[in-house]
């Protein structure tokens, strides 16, 4: 549009405001017609695009109009908001004026749709400017509805956090201090907006508390309240459990020592704060997985109304951050703590989400350091979060991209293995050397039941698990070759290593006529089904490589371009060959690899025999 | 087998004033068969059977007693009965304790209010209770007991289910010491505590013995 046409435009637009103004004067507002009510929004949002917002605050002021007003001055709205974004627009003063006369004139519940759709923005900066400028207009509205607000109060909350979701978190402490998408202005925000809500629960709970009392009987839940006032708390607490979700499931939290003032950490905190004053008690909540509750009448099923995924981020801000300690009652035992704890674990371990895996071994540490060594029975191990988490954890030493994190988890396997008695490490080591499927881990358990059977061999700490009756059973699920002597022995690197290790140990630490492990009466089996395989699997394997180290030699040499038998390709592109030099270094690694086992081999045969000859 | 009761009246001496009936009926009772006395109606207590037999029916029953010579011991297996049919079976058989015995409680209770002493909580039960725990120098390290009376009207006390294992042992077996409506002081020892760890990043440190002041409100 040209200027001029513009100018006519708005003209033309101010003309039909005042007109259909004018018409609908003294008309009863059940009868105005649908043409009036689409030129008035149309006109409406003209005049205040183009400008005149002065004239229109003087016809949405006047007396004689607030019929009409009350009836469509809420269509106004979606323009009004856009000059509010906006900021330095001149027209703002009078817009301020017009929208905060809509929220006294306009019905609530048409002025909540209308603000409800401005909060749906395109991008990240005006969603949390849009956030912080309809958070307060929005209570107010909400606030007139009375009794029956909490659905208001639900769906508004929802919103919300549907578009809190679209900020970018931060990550690094600066960048909380920074904010620059405003996610933790806008969680600074929600406190104030949610309080009077909560004050309202909580002023509930009171009240039928004193009911209750009067009748001499313990309120439960929904028992006393209205279905209103329990429909507040259920939002409440919906809202509650969403934002354990997210955003605080997303962010890690920064330490007092790290970051004084956080806005997160509060916000954390009032949230746990909103729990309590709505009725729902914070242990409770973090130890439902073993706690039965009774059937709450009410609006959602149990699952719905605390997702398990928010119960698990309730439980890491309470023993991992510290969250509202004073109130958490320091009565629980260590080991039903760590029961409880088990499947929040067990769910963080189980995502791929490395937010959710490091909170996740957050929680199993500080849950395993309350158990003193040793102190865990095997009675535990039929539990079936305590094979799961393993399990997991496994996954995650393995293959989380992380390195960090696989370190941390590996920290946390060992940990859990010091918790257990012994006879309860016997029993996980045979689990997970049957269910690991890994080598690395394989021969870590291996490594551990060295030093397991090093500790009991110890005066004073002999048993029957690594020593005795049942170390037997356990030493011939370690010494195998799962292929004979075809077995790869690269592969299995790890675990063939460990297990010579381990039978280096017993053969030199236990004597032949003490024979305290039973090894010397083993060792023939060893022998047959393990150490003779080995030696011809090595002798295979060495012959192998080394003529491939000569024919890759050769082929340098001779500057053939191998056409390799093997091609990789990402994508569509395919990945270069290994250069001649790279395969060289390889075929070194695994005939050095083939040395080392070898020379361990060697030595133990060595010692059997010296042994053998006392 | 004990010799046989020899008489120790004559009808004359039966019959006289001066033999009081209690000494007739002794007699009779300490050598008669049960069965016998049953017959008789000379079982019970002497005064009572004093009461209610009159002088001849005693002089029939010791003369015929010499005569029937139905005394004690004569009929074993009767009587043995009798006396199986007397005995009071328990209703329920007595728990057989599966605790090895591991020495005696690590912790005290002083008694500050008693209870009503006739609800005690069982095992499995949910009990609620405000307490206050302190530290032996003195530190309150837990408390559920908010600062004003008004507040503590609003606050609900500590419910869970006491003797499984969820709470620290000196307060599952301090608890179940305790009945309704009693405050107790428990001093427990750090092996029913929180034992060598302590609870970390809390005031609760290593090795520390533990003083509760529980108020035990409700038994489930």
């Amino acid at each position: 549009m040209s200027g001029e046409t513009q100018l006519e435009a708005a003209g033309m637009a101010l003309e039909q405001l005042s007109d259909v103004v004018q018409r609908c004067q003294g008309v009863p507002d059940d009868s105005y017609t649908t043409e009036a009510h689409d030129v008035f929004t149309v006109a409406g949002r003209i005049c205040i695009e183009e400008g005149n917002s002065v004239q229109v605050l003087s016809i949405v002021l006047d007396d004689k109009n607030q019929d009409i007003v009350r009836c469509m001055g809420w269509n106004l709205l979606p323009p009004l908001v856009q000059i509010l974004l906006k900021k330095e627009d001149k027209d703002l003063p009078h817009c301020l004026a017009i929208f905060n006369h809509l929220l006294k004139a306009c019905r609530p519940k048409e002025l909540l749709i209308g603000l409800l759709e401005q909060l749906e923005q395109d991008d990240a900066d005006t969603i949390a400017e849009s956030l912080h400028l309809l958070l307060n207009p929005l209570q107010k509205v909400l606030l007139c509805l009375g009794s029956r607000k909490a659905s208001s109060l639900g769906m508004t909350l929802s919103s919300v956090l549907d578009q809190v979701a679209k900020l970018p978190v931060p990550h690094t402490k600066e960048q909380e201090e920074d904010d620059v998408f405003s996610l933790c202005r806008c969680c600074t925000d929600l406190i104030p907006f949610v309080r009077p809500f909560v004050q309202e629960a909580r002023q509930n709970l009171l009240n039928s508390k004193k009911q209750s009392e009067v009748a001499d009987k313990m309120p439960v839940g929904g028992e006393w309240s209205s279905p209103d006032k329990e429909e507040l708390r259920t939002e409440l607490l919906k809202f509650c459990m969403k934002t354990l979700s997210h955003p605080l499931l997303e962010v890690q939290l920064k330490d007092p020592e790290t970051l004084a003032v956080s806005p997160l950490r509060n916000f954390a905190t009032e949230i746990l704060n909103t729990l309590s004053a709505i009725g729902e008690s914070v242990p409770s909540l973090v130890y439902q997985p073993l706690l039965k509750r009774k059937e709450v009448p009410g609006f959602l099923e149990e699952e719905v109304r605390y997702p398990k995924e928010s119960l698990a981020s309730l439980a890491h801000l309470v023993f991992v951050h510290h969250l509202a300690a004073d109130s958490f009652p320091s009565v629980f035992s260590p080991v039903f703590c760590l029961r409880c704890n088990m499947e929040h674990v067990c769910l963080l371990l189980s995502r791929t989400d490395e937010s959710r895996i490091q909170k996740g071994l957050e929680l199993y540490e500080k849950s395993l350091v309350r158990v003193e060594n040793g102190s865990l029975h095997a009675d535990l191990l039929e539990i079936k979060t305590f094979l799961t988490v393993p399990q997991n954890l496994v996954k995650v030493m393995t293959i989380c991209p992380r390195q960090d994190l696989r370190t941390k988890g590996l920290k946390a396997f060992q940990l859990s293995i010091d918790k257990f008695d012994t006879g309860a490490k016997y029993k996980f080591f045979l689990f997970m050397l049957k269910t690991s499927n890994h080598s690395g881990v394989e021969g870590y358990i291996i490594k551990n039941i060295k030093t397991q059977i090093d500790i009991s061999l110890q005066p004073g700490n002999s048993n029957t698990w690594f020593e005795g009756v049942h170390l037997l059973p356990l030493l011939r699920k370690v010494f195998i070759l799962p292929d004979g002597p075809e077995t790869d022995l690269l592969q299995y690197m790890d675990r063939v290593m460990e297990s010579l290790n381990l039978l280096r140990y017993l053969v030199i630490r236990d004597k032949v006529t003490e024979n305290q492990t039973g090894i010397w009466t083993e060792l023939y089996k060893i022998e047959d089904t393990f150490l003779r395989p080995l030696r011809v699997g090595l002798d295979m394997s060495r012959a192998h490589y080394e003529r491939e180290l000569c024919n890759t030699m050769e082929a340098k040499k001779s500057k053939v371009k191998e056409e390799g038998v093997l091609s990789v390709s990402v994508g569509d592109e395919k990945l270069p060959n290994m250069t001649p030099e790279c395969q060289i270094q390889a075929l070194h690694s695994a005939l050095h690899t083939f040395d080392m086992i070898k020379s361990v081999l060697v030595r133990i045969e060595e010692l059997i025999e010296v042994k053998d000859n006392i | 087998m004990a010799a046989e009761p020899t008489r120790e009246w004559s009808d004359e001496q039966l019959k006289s004033d001066d033999l009081p009936k209690k000494d007739m009926i002794k007699f009779i009772q300490d050598n008669a068969a049960h069965s016998f006395l049953n017959e008789h109606k000379l079982l019970g207590n002497i005064k009572n059977v004093a009461k209610t037999a009159k002088k001849e029916q005693l002089i029939i029953a010791y003369n015929e007693l010499f005569e029937s010579k139905r005394f004690k011991g004569t009929e074993p297996i009767e009587e043995m009965t009798e006396h199986v049919r007397a005995v009071k079976l328990d209703d329920k058989p007595k728990e057989v304790k599966e605790i090895v015995d591991e020495g005696p409680p690590k912790f005290t209770k002083s008694v500050l209010k008693k209870g009503d002493k006739t609800n005690f909580p069982k095992k499995g039960e949910t009990v609620s209770c405000w307490y206050t725990g302190s530290l032996e120098d003195g530190t309150v390290f837990d408390t559920n007991i908010p600062t004003t009376a008004r507040k503590k009207k609003q606050t609900k006390p500590m419910s869970f289910k006491v003797g499984l294992g969820r709470v620290i042992r000196g307060w599952d077996e301090g608890v179940l010491t305790m009945s309704k409506g009693e405050t107790a002081r428990l001093v427990i020892e750090p092996e029913w505590a929180y034992g060598r760890k302590g609870v970390p990043d809390s005031k609760i440190p290593p090795n520390a013995t533990l003083i509760f002041e529980v108020e035990l409100v409700s038994v489930d």
